[in-house]
């Protein structure tokens, strides 16, 4: 890394260190950000890979590994219900409030360019 | 002794069903698009929460509860608050998850009930059960099924339900449906003299008497207002009513003003 990409990456870094891991480990993808957004919006929402591909207007073979990786990285709970595979968001309050940041923190044009230059990385 | 209602806070309304709904019931809201059952579904809410301490959940097959919090916000609601307050629960799942989910013990519908002490439910709508078979008698039992779990839960429901016609009777398939519930209203588009006018029927309300008449209403910047019977016209849940003898007699010999009068 030049010197250049390295004053470049940390001022990318520059933001609450709780929401920058949360961006590179768990919502490093824009589907997943896309996915936490609705869950944050819709927080007694449980339902199936089909069901939230239909409402957030996504096709389902693209939303499901993305909900599992969710599920496993803490953010949703996934459980089977009648046969049935099902993701509601955390009841943790502690990611709840993490996540509640996050969404709050997007509104912020700055924060925003910071979190999408970290999901590109991380997809790279 | 005076039998417990549950008031729905829509005055006209309420006179019509001896003051609200019997407790722990499923009440069938059925109309065509606009007019007005979710409207109604949540002035009942609206109504249970601020006027008589009875917190209630919305459930939703469709809209995003953004669109509840909006569209309430319209008249002067704050579902929106209402949740911050631990008042209301907006749902949105499918009817497939709903159903599983009212099967076992302390679901996630009841163990949200539970935690605000819901009294009231809004489903909207009962129309994408649908969805989950093409079988009436299946379909039917689902619905039946689906009820009991509310009633277990002690929640007074209101369920709404579309009728594709925007006029006229509902087909003999759609009524199936007002055997398995408590009571059955109908909103109903009517053409009169070249404008469109709303009505509303009470067809049933089980264990109770309820006014017959059919009842014009408005959706105001409050709500739905329901207002006084139709009169001088008959066939008004046709769609396309006639006029009365008399009043017929009136317009051609008399020359007075043929529109549908009301009280």
């Amino acid at each position: 890394m030049t010197g250049k990409e390295d004053f470049a990456a940390s001022l990318m870094d520059d933001m609450d260190p709780r929401l920058l891991e949360l961006i590179q480990t768990r919502v490093n993808s824009f589907i997943k950000w896309d996915l936490v957004r609705f869950f944050h919006d819709n927080p007694h929402t449980t339902d199936t890979a089909d069901s939230i591909a239909r409402y957030t207007g996504r096709d389902v073979r693209t939303v499901e590994p993305e909900l599992v990786q969710l599920a496993q990285d803490g953010v949703l709970d996934m459980e089977d219900l009648s046969g049935m595979r099902v993701y509601t968001l955390t009841q943790e309050q502690a990611v709840r409030e993490l996540v509640a940041n996050f969404i709050q923190a997007c509104d912020d044009r700055q924060f925003r360019v910071k979190a999408i230059y970290h999901v590109i990385r991380s997809l790279r | 002794m005076a039998m417990e209602r549950v008031p729905t806070g829509i005055a006209g309304l309420d006179e019509m069903i001896q003051g609200g709904f019997l407790p722990k019931t499923a009440n069938l809201i059925e109309g065509a698009p606009g007019t007005g059952k979710s409207t109604l579904g949540m002035q009942f809410i609206q109504h249970g929460i601020t006027s008589c301490d009875e917190p209630g959940l919305i459930l939703t097959f469709e809209e995003f509860p953004q669109q509840y919090y909006r569209d309430a916000a319209n008249f002067g609601w704050d579902f929106k608050q209402h949740e911050a307050d631990n008042r209301l629960r907006t749902i949105m799942t499918s009817p497939e998850v709903t159903h599983a989910d009212l099967q076992r013990i302390s679901g996630r519908i009841e163990t949200l009930a539970d935690s605000i002490g819901a009294k009231r439910i809004l489903v909207d709508s009962l129309s994408h059960f649908e969805r989950m078979t093409a079988d009436p008698v299946e379909l039917r039992q689902l619905t039946f099924q689906f009820i009991n779990g509310l009633k277990r839960m002690g929640l007074t429901a209101i369920l709404t339900r579309e009728n594709a016609a925007l006029l006229g009777e509902t087909p003999d398939s759609e009524e199936d449906l007002a055997f398995v519930v408590d009571s059955y209203t109908m909103l109903r588009y009517v053409e009169i003299q070249g404008a469109v006018h709303k009505a509303l029927l009470v067809l049933k309300l089980r264990g109770s008497n309820h006014d017959k008449d059919i009842r014009q209403y408005a959706i105001t910047k409050n709500g739905l207002d329901v207002r006084s019977r139709f009169e001088g016209t008959r066939g008004i849940m046709s769609g396309t009513p006639t006029m009365t003898h008399a009043q017929a007699f009136a317009a051609a010999f008399l020359g007075s003003n043929v529109d549908a009068k009301t009280k």
